[in-house]
């Protein structure tokens, strides 16, 4: 019993590895369970030790090799370096994270953050101050450590100015003194022609010779020791953090929304008192305007929320919306399409020109012709009834709005028609010979049966053509992901493809590094995409055994 | 549409409940004639009748039966079922094909319920459950009606195939080549479930086969086919053995051994002469197809 209780969980886990696509997994998975060991630890060192290590590799060339190149927008980062950029915007994300939810909370819960933060503030500063200290010792130290370094090197550099200033002032000498001749008739011209090309030629080796030593000195100062780098950036991000702190309790005491809308109706309140008090009746009009304004702004600030930042995992959120957006367009558009070409032979004489003409047409043309067509729609977008609603936090009532941390826009439209424009060919194409191959057998069937038209289309042809039809639509997800990226970088709609085009014009120290991740967040996006479709194709196809998973 | 209607011929009708009459099968050629399959070919079939088809590979056996089926336009000549000529496939007909043909993505129950599903549009869901699981348990798969085709062995498959074409309650069923690929054991107990439905339902059939024994065993009369192109109904064998039959009565029987011969002995020798169809009773010739036949035929055809 307990026999078969573990092979169903071992073919269970077997299934879902073969449904999944991961078939890596599958041999620790078997070793697990005891089944032939030795084949199987050979495959995991054939499929899954010799790859990572064959990746690990790749890692340490890219290691090796990054810093070698050094490029306007500093070395190539190694993939240390790509990490800290990604702990960095994961810093970034959960600071933006905390001001939103301390602008917002209220009542004793406010009070309760507050002390916590000031307390954490406390301690952080605390911890600043030392470590700005330590820093500053380990500087003044390692300062005195180059000046040891640099003062045989300046001495040097002193000593052959010296030697050039003299050399060249004996040769000034030298040829005053023939030129003196010169004029006395006693000497050729040419020969101070000579001496004054000679003494350019020794000015220029002199000040070649002095270079070389203010390089070495350069380079020492520019590039100071491990220990105090590393000081300076322990300093620096708790002073950071101080800075974080200091703005949070800012956001808590000033800015929440609770204690803004307290304020107004404190001030509403206060003029209602000058209001009755009231003798002069132009007085009375104005305290009564600022009752009303202060309560709407009161009204006001009750829904408000923090402005938020687009860190690197907002931009991916909303790069997965417009792809969906877009995927879903073109399946939407592609399926029924596909469906009636491969059924009528008319119709897809009709759809080929088209299919044949606009399908070899770049993404960026797309885009350009979308934002010009999309655009006219929207002529004043902040007050279109469409962004208005998907944007409005209260569209669900208590609920709120799923959808409303998308900001839509105008921008994000277009580029989920570009995307769909795109991914509209793979899937159409598929769909098409999907239900024109089906399988003539079964069409004799559906004869003798005597299935009508609807029951054949979705009972016969639709089932049966269904692999195909998701294997187009795999193909179609993956290049929408990356019309989508191109697409967001050249249009500026919110994205993972922003992002990579704001790090490449802002060129801080930290944006080559964001732009490796970002290209790292974007395969790796892209691969679970597709595993996804994988997944749901194999759901499907029915050859496999996986139809009833 | 023009319909055509043949008035029945009193006390005739269920001897006459198929006719073929004159049936021409052309496939057309770009690069001369058009190329003939069958030419002429003549049978009339009996109510209840069990007809076997055999013939060289390649003659045209299947042509006329999926013809029959209503699966294959007809060139020239016609067909009658129950004094309707067809122009296509019905209910009154259905098909077993040789590979079962099953719907991978549904079950047993699902693939059975297709058809009845589109032959009986008004009945309601308990009655269409009850035609489908009769049908499945009548081919002794009353236990995998939820099972799926790849869960079948080919012997179940086909089971599912013979209850799917004897859920829509056909007046003929026409089985082309349905045991052809299966082991002999399985082969002789579809044998056996196809007899059994057909001496319940009392069905007019025609199945299409290479395999001499399965010819002589199952039907009543053994259509020789000629060897093509332009073949055509050649000889007629009767075989008169009782029914309900015992296999291993038949086969021990030395009339069987007779039959048998005969049979192989066309293939090898005769099946390539073209000719008048000859009828044998036994082993004794005893005419050729009557001519009259055929003219009586086309005087009956008028359009309605």
């Amino acid at each position: 019993m307990a026999d078969s209780i573990k092979d169903k969980i071992k073919y269970g886990l077997l299934k879902g590895i073969d449904v999944s696509g991961f078939k890596v997994l599958d041999p620790p998975v078997r070793l697990a369970f005891g089944e032939e060991p030795r084949k199987q630890v050979g495959d995991i060192a054939k499929y899954m030790i010799l790859p990572i290590l064959f990746v690990l590799a790749c890692l340490g060339i890219w290691t090796v090799m990054g810093p070698n190149h050094k490029t306007k927008s500093g070395e190539v980062p190694t993939p240390a370096k790509v990490w800290t950029a990604y702990e960095d915007n994961a810093r970034f994300d959960e600071r933006q994270q905390e001001k939103a939810a301390d602008f917002i909370v209220e009542g004793a819960e406010r009070e309760a953050v507050l002390t916590a933060t000031t307390e954490e503030l406390a301690r952080l500063e605390a911890e600043a101050a030392t470590l700005a200290e330590a820093s500053d010792a380990v500087a003044a130290t390692a300062k005195e450590e180059t000046e040891a370094l640099l003062a045989p090197l300046r001495a040097r550099l002193d000593a052959l100015k010296a030697e050039h200033e003299a050399a060249e002032d004996r040769r000034e000498a030298e040829m005053n003194a023939l030129a003196a001749e010169i004029v006395a008739g006693q000497a050729q011209p040419s020969a101070l022609v000579d001496l004054v090309r000679e003494n350019e030629i020794l000015e220029d080796e002199a000040n070649d010779a002095e270079d070389v030593i203010e390089t070495q000195i350069k380079d020492i100062l520019s590039d100071p020791p491990a220990e105090v780098k590393a000081a300076q950036m322990a300093a620096n991000r708790v002073a950071d953090e101080v800075q974080h702190y200091k703005k949070r309790i800012d956001i808590l005491t000033k800015e929440n929304r609770n204690v803004k809308e307290a304020e107004y109706l404190a001030k509403a309140e206060e003029d209602r008192a000058q209001l009755v008090a009231a003798e002069d009746p132009k007085k009375a009009v104005r305290e009564a305007k600022s009752i009303a304004r202060n309560a709407e702004r009161a009204e006001d600030s009750k829904t408000q929320t923090y402005p938020r930042t687009a860190t690197i995992f907002w931009q991916t959120k909303r790069s997965l919306a417009t792809v969906f957006v877009g995927f879903g367009l073109a399946a939407a558009l592609a399926i029924p399409l596909g469906i009636m070409c491969g059924l009528n032979r008319i119709f897809m004489a009709c759809l080929t020109p088209i299919i044949s003409i606009f399908r070899p047409v770049s993404p960026v043309v797309w885009l350009l012709i979308f934002q010009i067509i999309i655009g006219a729609f929207f002529p004043d977008p902040e007050k279109h009834p469409l962004f208005v609603t998907l944007n409005d936090e209260k569209w669900f009532g208590w609920i709120g709005n799923p959808l409303a941390f998308l900001q839509t826009n105008p921008a994000m439209i277009f580029s989920a028609c570009t995307v769909a424009m795109c991914a509209l060919w793979p899937a159409l194409v598929n769909t098409a010979l999907g239900v024109s191959s089906i399988d003539k057998d079964h069409m004799n069937v559906a004869k003798v049966l005597r299935l009508g038209f609807w029951s054949r289309l979705f009972k016969i042809i639709i089932p049966s053509s269904l692999p195909l039809v998701f294997a187009g639509l795999r193909i179609s997800l993956g290049v929408g992901w990356m019309v989508l990226i191109a697409a967001e970088a050249l249009s500026s709609s919110d994205g993972l493809g922003k992002f990579v085009w704001d790090e490449y014009q802002n060129g801080s120290s930290q944006s080559f590094a964001n732009i490796i991740l970002a290209c790292f967040v974007v395969g790796i996006i892209g691969f679970f995409l597709d595993r996804i479709m994988i997944f749901l194709q194999r759901l499907v196809s029915f050859d496999d055994g996986s139809a009833t998973a | 549409m023009s319909l055509q209607v043949y008035e029945p011929m009193p006390g005739k009708l269920s001897s006459r409940f198929v006719e073929i009459y004159s049936l021409v099968k052309e496939y057309p050629n770009p690069y001369g004639d058009d190329f003939r399959v069958v030419e002429h070919f003549n049978l009339n079939i009996r109510q209840g009748e069990f007809i076997s088809l055999i013939g060289h590979s390649g003659c045209g056996k299947s042509t006329v039966l999926t013809m029959l089926a209503g699966l294959n336009e007809i060139s020239d000549g016609g067909i009658i079922v129950g004094n309707r000529e067809i122009s296509g496939p019905g209910p009154d007909r259905s098909v077993v094909f040789q590979s079962p043909c099953l719907m991978p993505w549904l079950t047993a129950f699902g693939n059975v319920m297709l058809g009845v599903k589109s032959v009986y549009p008004h009945a309601d869901k308990a009655t269409r459950k009850q035609i489908v699981e009769h049908s499945l348990s009548v081919v002794g798969l009353a236990d995998s009606m939820k099972k799926y085709p790849r869960e079948l062995s080919g012997g179940m498959q086909q089971r599912v195939g013979i209850a799917r074409a004897i859920a829509l309650q056909p007046k003929v069923l026409l089985l082309d080549e349905p045991f052809g690929r299966l082991d002999s054991l399985t082969r002789m107990e579809l044998q056996d479930v196809i007899l059994d439905i057909l001496a319940k339902e009392k069905l007019t059939a025609m199945i299409v086969t290479h395999d001499v024994d399965e010819a002589v065993f199952m039907a009543d009369r053994c259509v020789m086919m000629s060897n093509g192109p332009k073949a055509t109904c050649s000889e007629i064998l009767e075989i008169d053995f009782p029914r309900p039959r015992d296999r291993e009565e038949v086969f021990n029987d030395p009339t069987f051994f007779h039959y048998r011969e005969h049979l192989l002995a066309f293939l090898e020798q005769r099946s390539h002469i073209k000719g008048e169809t000859r009828t044998y009773n036994g082993n004794n010739f005893i005419g050729y197809l009557d001519k009259n036949q055929i003219a009586d035929l086309s005087q009956r055809v008028h359009v309605a």
